[in-house]
């Protein structure tokens, strides 16, 4: 049988001539439906090219992105993807940005009023709803760019590196909040980051990618049971994953 | 009322200095012995101008419809074209080009043409406020829609929304700033266009005031038609501005200067 997403040799060259950027692959990358895989590599790589190309916002030099057998060769619609840079449009309020993600999907805003006021509660921005982006902190903003990537319940999920601003405590709330959301609602995620302790708490599997052009340089499956509390961060089992990543980018040189 | 004072607080130095401007202007008239048909102290200005105050306030009135007149011609227009630039390759390889090298000349140097072209009417003046303020909005406009963040873009591409709905709910209000900083810089273009003009050929208008007053050796007079041009150039500039306020209030630069 064939996977819920296939990445089949993907490869992207930016420019052309003396200009020529490899930035990634070719690479291949299976994904089962309902799976949480994450995506680790040093900068550069070519993380948020491949992601990209996987949401059909990037065309690839060679190689296909399949979903359930259809090759992507547009944008893909029924995800919800949160960029590296947020999107949070600065003549609207945290309410009205998440807003509009439905209106610009032509859902109807009464129907998800309740929602919004419960995916604010869960990352604390509750009092902040009626506020301006450039009234909130690099790290709030953050988190309003993940409810409003979020609250369309897309059953596909690509992030690339959410957490990135925010500060150790809320982060590892976020993780725990989105790790509840992604056990109970089972979508597809592709989660983009810098942090090996993130990657191996949250995932079902862990693709290491090599220096630029990013290549996959082992795919290391997690056999931990969700949901992964402190208790098993603190196990040895959890330690001895993450020690064994830190081996192979030590190899590197990039750790 | 508190408004007022809190105003008047954080302005002071600014009215400060204008009192003591047009004081030193007023004394330093007999002091140096300034013959009034050089320099008129504002006093003589006030007194002579308010004898004149008719036929002034009718000629602020010529000289505003051929300024708001053209403004918004040119408003329409620069937008207009701007949009369809930003939107079709072809334009932009075509018409962009071209307006940026006319860009280049003085436009002002085309008035005696249309005068003599037109006559000496309203249309002439109007064409002339156009064609002053049409580039400065156009070349705007075109940075404008052209500057949206790659970020931004993906975002709605990958909501899959109509190109006329991504239009209305990003493209053009992020748009909006910059167009406004060529809408500010059109209105102080538009009353200079409207004023030379009215000097090239004209038989009504401040431009042609100032011209005949100061060929009489009145410059009394022509510094009233020069305060009443610089009033309506205030109020053009003072409504644009605030429709920027009421049109993007989030725009953080104008947040900036207003804490
Ligand atoms: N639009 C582009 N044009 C040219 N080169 C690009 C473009 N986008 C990315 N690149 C190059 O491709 C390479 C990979 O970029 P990418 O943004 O995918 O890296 P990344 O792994 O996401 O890095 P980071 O972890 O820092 O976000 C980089 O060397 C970058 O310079
Ligand atoms: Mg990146």
């Amino acid at each position: 049988m064939k996977n819920f997403i296939e990445v089949t040799e993907l490869k992207k060259v930016f420019g052309n001539g003396e200009d020529e950027v490899h930035a990634f692959g070719p690479a291949t990358i299976n994904i089962n439906s309902g799976e949480f895989v994450s995506v680790l590599g040093p900068s550069g790589c070519g993380k948020s090219t491949l992601m990209l190309m996987v949401a059909g916002l990037l065309d690839s030099t060679s190689g296909k992105v399949e979903f359930e057998n259809k090759v992507v060769s547009g944008p893909k619609t029924d995800i919800g993807i949160m960029f590296q840079d947020n999107t949070l449009v600065p003549w609207r309020t945290v309410r009205g940005n998440i807003e509009l993600q439905l209106e610009l999907r032509g859902l109807n805003l009464k129907d998800y009023q309740e929602k919004i006021n419960n995916i604010l509660k869960s990352v604390n921005l509750d009092d902040f709803a009626d506020r301006f982006p450039n009234e909130l902190s690099g790290g709030m903003q953050q988190r309003a760019a993940f409810c409003q990537a979020m609250i369309h319940d897309p059953k596909i999920i690509l992030l690339d590196e959410p957490l990135g601003k925010l500060d150790a405590m809320t982060r590892e709330k976020i993780r725990a909040d989105f790790q509840k959301l992604w056990m109970v609602k089972k979508p597809t995620v592709i989660f983009v980051t810098h942090s090996i302790e993130e990657a191996v708490q949250l995932s079902n599997r862990v693709i290491l990618i090599t220096p630029r052009p990013g290549k996959i340089d082992r795919e290391i499956k997690i056999d931990l049971p969700y949901p992964r509390d402190l208790q098993i961060k603190r196990s040895a089992k959890f330690t001895e994953y993450v020690n064994s990543i830190q081996e192979v980018f030590h190899k590197y040189g990039v750790i | 009322m508190k408004k007022f004072i809190k105003w008047i607080a954080s302005g002071w130095m600014l009215i400060l200095f204008f009192v003591g401007f047009f004081l030193f202007w007023e004394y330093s008239i007999p002091l140096f012995d300034i013959p009034r048909y050089i320099l008129p102290s504002p006093s003589e200005i006030v007194l002579k101008g308010s004898a004149d105050l008719d036929k002034l306030v009718y000629y602020t009135g010529v000289t505003a419809l051929e300024t708001v007149l053209g403004y918004i011609i040119a408003l329409i227009l620069g937008v207009g074209f701007g949009i369809a630039i930003s939107f079709s390759s072809i334009l932009r390889r075509t018409l962009y080009p071209f307006f940026v090298s006319i860009e280049m000349t003085p436009k002002i140097a085309f008035a005696p043409l249309f005068i003599s072209w037109f006559g000496f009417g309203l249309m002439p003046k109007v064409i002339i406020v156009v064609l002053v303020c049409f580039f400065p909005i156009v070349l705007n406009a075109i940075l404008a829609f052209n500057s949206l963040s790659n970020e931004l873009t993906l975002f709605y591409q990958s909501t899959g929304a109509s190109r006329l709905k991504t239009f209305f709910s990003i493209r053009l209000p992020a748009a909006l700033p910059q167009c406004f900083v060529g809408f500010k810089y059109a209105a102080i273009n538009a009353t200079v266009g409207a004023t030379i003009a009215e000097f090239i050929g004209s038989d009504k208008g401040l431009g042609f005031y100032i011209s005949i007053v100061t060929g009489n050796m009145r410059p009394d007079l022509a510094f009233a038609g020069i305060f009443f041009l610089t009033v309506l150039g205030l109020t053009i500039f003072g409504f644009v501005t605030m429709m920027e306020k009421i049109l993007i209030p989030w725009h953080i630069s104008m947040k900036r200067i207003n804490k």
